[in-house]
């Protein structure tokens, strides 16, 4: 009796071992190349940064007999300014590239509802036609769409200064317009970052980045304005409403679920959008433009310094998970208003 | 307080026409039911009325005035949707007060009227909740309060109940009427039930392929339809009809349905007289088709022969269905008859209480 009552148990706790270990079974193999590919880079990563790795420890790594562990002093040289390098200041470069990816999303939102919602109206001609070309954008690479506009902003020959002359020619001037958009230094608007100059080029960006940036909220927003039902806007109609009123009471709140969700991505997209930015002005004019990324970037590529590139790695890492969990937070709060 | 007239109202939608020359006139204070079968333009009527949809001639005036290019916030209506068309991202409470806010109505006034009709429909304790925490019973009301707190000259709904449960709809059936008597407003309601629009209508207007069949009271629609369509469609069960001919039969008039004979009674064969010979529909609702053994006193009753195909019983009626030769019909009669499946019987027709169809125009000879 006993004895069959404990082998029972036994087998029970097979059978919930079996269960409890079969789904880990499963993920081994996606374990196994993660650990490859994300894991290992992440901890070396992490355990050079550490130390004052360079091109000289290239070829023996870690067991290189020159390599010397500097404890955290990458992390305190970065965050203090003391790198060997010019124009660079952490807090500067953070503070900009935030405002960089909060400025472009604050733009890109409300001018792709807006499109989105001038294309809605009815019996509006060729929508179909419009909807396929605003897609354009989103399928251009952004490398390809950061040359384009860099040359489009070049001072001789760009597009955008040969626009201006023949404008300023309209009105009797006869100079060329030679505006140094991506070169030019002082700040249009000084007060507008107090902390660091918002030179031309960010301007120049700002409307690059806006070509890129608004066909996606249009197309997200597209796709909300079409799930709102029509007899709501019948409804506000007889209410009262008219058609601002309806914009802003039915349209804008309903739309809202959605578009902070996209806000959301549209905000990390910008705060890492590496491609772009690095092709555009390369980050200059003298790190004006310059965003975590492409600076870590620059970190190895020219001054080849791989601990300083490491440390700073980890330290984008903590700023992008602190972006993550406050986005999050937000995209969490933003409930749908429909059924649950 | 405002009389509705639709005058020579057509909508088309491309080539559909939806509205085929409409004229209604409501008067104030009227519960105007509009009743029709799926698709016959009862929806476009009203949201022609409402301002949704622009007419394509005629006229539709509110209170005398024409409206034809008022905007849907100036003619001073309420309308109630199918969908209850609330606003999912306000609470109960906003989604009252919305057009009267939009009206810059002071904030004390919006209050006394919002706490008044939740009161009056019993959804006091629903003001902070969002639409999609309600019941479709509760948004019902809900979408009835939004008109209600507006005070408008004319309520018009379209199928407010078609999303409720057979029983619900029985008590809300009740609640708007009671409203209607309570507001002393003109109403104007969109159902394809024909019970909805018999229990609440003050009047009905009965609509067919967007052509205005007959507007009159329950009653007179029920007694006396003017066509075939508006026979079939008010009553339920519906009224049987049988093809046939009028005919003379030794002096008599009698109508020849092929599978039976009935001799029409002298005191009713006026107007048909002129009529002998000639194909018509003959119609005798469920109600005064009776058992052999159960017949009412003091009526005139014809005897025909049919066969039992299935019975139903209601508990306060038997529904038998019934075939005459190539014939099928229902009989609703007295639940102690003893009728059974498969039995050849007779049953009495109410003589006093038939109607005939020419065959050709589909409306009654009277
Ligand atoms: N916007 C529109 N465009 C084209 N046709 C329409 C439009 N609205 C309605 N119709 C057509 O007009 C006719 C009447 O429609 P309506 O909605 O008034 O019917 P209804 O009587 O309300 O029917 P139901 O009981 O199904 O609601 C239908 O045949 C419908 O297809
Ligand atoms: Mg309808």
């Amino acid at each position: 009796m006993a004895t069959t009552s404990m082998q029972l148990s036994r087998e029970k706790r097979k059978a919930v071992f079996r269960k409890v270990s079969l789904p880990y079974l499963y993920l081994l193999p996606a374990f196994a190349v993660m650990g490859v590919i994300t894991f290992y880079p992440l901890i070396y990563q992490v355990i050079i940064s550490f130390t004052d790795f360079q091109t000289k420890d290239l070829l023996l790594q870690l067991a290189s007999p020159e390599l010397k562990k500097v404890g955290v002093q990458n992390y305190v040289d970065i965050i203090t300014g003391g790198l060997p390098v010019q124009n660079f200041e952490f807090f500067r470069v953070l503070i900009y590239n935030i405002w960089w990816a909060l400025t472009n999303v604050m733009v890109h939102v409300p001018a792709g509802v807006l499109i989105a919602v001038l294309l809605n109206t009815q019996g509006l001609w060729g929508k179909r036609i419009y909807r396929a070309i605003f897609v354009l954008p989103v399928v251009v690479p952004p490398i390809v769409v950061g040359t384009v506009w860099k040359n489009i902003f070049d001072e001789q020959y760009g597009a955008m200064n040969q626009f201006l002359t023949l404008l300023v020619h309209l009105f009797g001037q006869i100079d060329p317009v030679r505006i140094r958009w991506l070169q030019e230094y002082s700040p249009p608007i000084p007060w507008l970052l107090p902390n660091g100059p918002l030179t031309l080029a960010y301007y120049a960006m700002m409307i690059a980045n806006f070509w890129l940036g608004w066909p996606f909220m249009t197309l997200v927003a597209t796709g909300a304005l079409q799930s709102i039902p029509k007899d709501l806007y019948e409804a506000a109609s007889i209410d009262g409403a008219s058609g601002a009123q309806q914009f802003w009471n039915i349209t804008v709140p309903l739309l809202r679920p959605v578009m902070i969700p996209a806000a959301v991505y549209g905000f990390t997209l910008s705060f890492n959008l590496f491609n772009f930015v690095y092709f555009m002005s390369g980050g200059g004019p003298a790190r004006s433009t310059e965003i975590l990324v492409t600076f870590a970037f620059d970190l190895i590529r020219n001054l080849r310094l791989y601990g300083v590139a490491a440390a700073f790695s980890v330290i984008i890492f903590f700023v992008a998970l602190v972006v993550f969990l406050i986005t999050n937070r937000i995209t969490r709060a933003t409930e749908s208003y429909t059924e649950a | 307080m405002a009389s509705v007239t639709y005058e020579n109202v057509y909508k088309r939608f491309g080539d559909m026409v939806a509205v085929d020359n409409l004229n209604i006139h409501v008067d104030d204070k009227e519960f105007l039911v509009l009743v029709g079968p799926s698709g016959c333009g009862k929806t476009t009527a009203l949201r022609l009325l409402a301002g949704l949809e622009e007419i394509s001639s005629g006229a539709i005036k509110i209170a005398d005035r024409v409206v034809n290019d008022v905007a849907p916030k100036d003619r001073d209506i309420a309308m109630v949707f199918q969908s209850y068309a609330l606003y999912p991202h306000l609470s109960i409470y906003d989604n009252m007060a919305f057009g009267l806010k939009l009206r810059k109505t002071p904030k004390e006034e919006i209050k006394r009227r919002v706490t008044e009709a939740a009161e009056v429909l019993g959804i006091q304790d629903l003001l902070t909740r969002k639409p999609r925490q309600l019941s479709g019973g509760q948004r019902q009301r809900v979408a009835v309060g939004r008109a209600i707190v507006r005070e408008p000259k004319v309520f018009l709904f379209d199928e407010p109940l078609s999303n409720l449960d057979a029983k619900l709809r029985v008590q809300m059936r009740a609640e708007i009427s009671k409203l209607h008597q309570r507001l002393q407003t003109t109403f104007i309601y969109v159902t394809h039930d024909q019970t909805e629009a018999m229990t609440m209508a003050t009047r009905i207007a009965v609509i067919n392929k967007g052509k205005l069949q007959q507007i009159d009271t329950p009653q007179n629609l029920y007694d006396h339809p003017g066509n075939l369509f508006v026979a079939g469609f008010i009553g339920s069960p519906a009224m049987n009809f049988f093809p046939g001919k009028l005919r003379k039969d030794n002096g008599r008039l009698v109508v020849d349905a092929g599978d039976f004979v009935v001799p029409i009674p002298e005191k009713k064969a006026g107007p048909y007289k002129a009529h002998a010979d000639k194909n018509i529909t003959f119609g005798i609702r469920p109600e005064n088709i009776h058992d052999e053994n159960f017949v009412p006193l003091n009526i005139d009753v014809e005897k025909v022969a049919v066969k039992v195909d299935v019975t139903e019983l209601m508990g306060n009626e038997i529904f038998l269905y019934l075939i005459s030769g190539k014939n099928t019909f229902v009989a609703r009669v007295d639940p102690r008859s003893s009728l059974r499946v498969g039995q050849q019987a007779h049953v009495m027709f109410d003589m006093d209480n038939f109607h005939i169809f020419d065959a050709e125009t589909e409306e009654t000879i009277r």
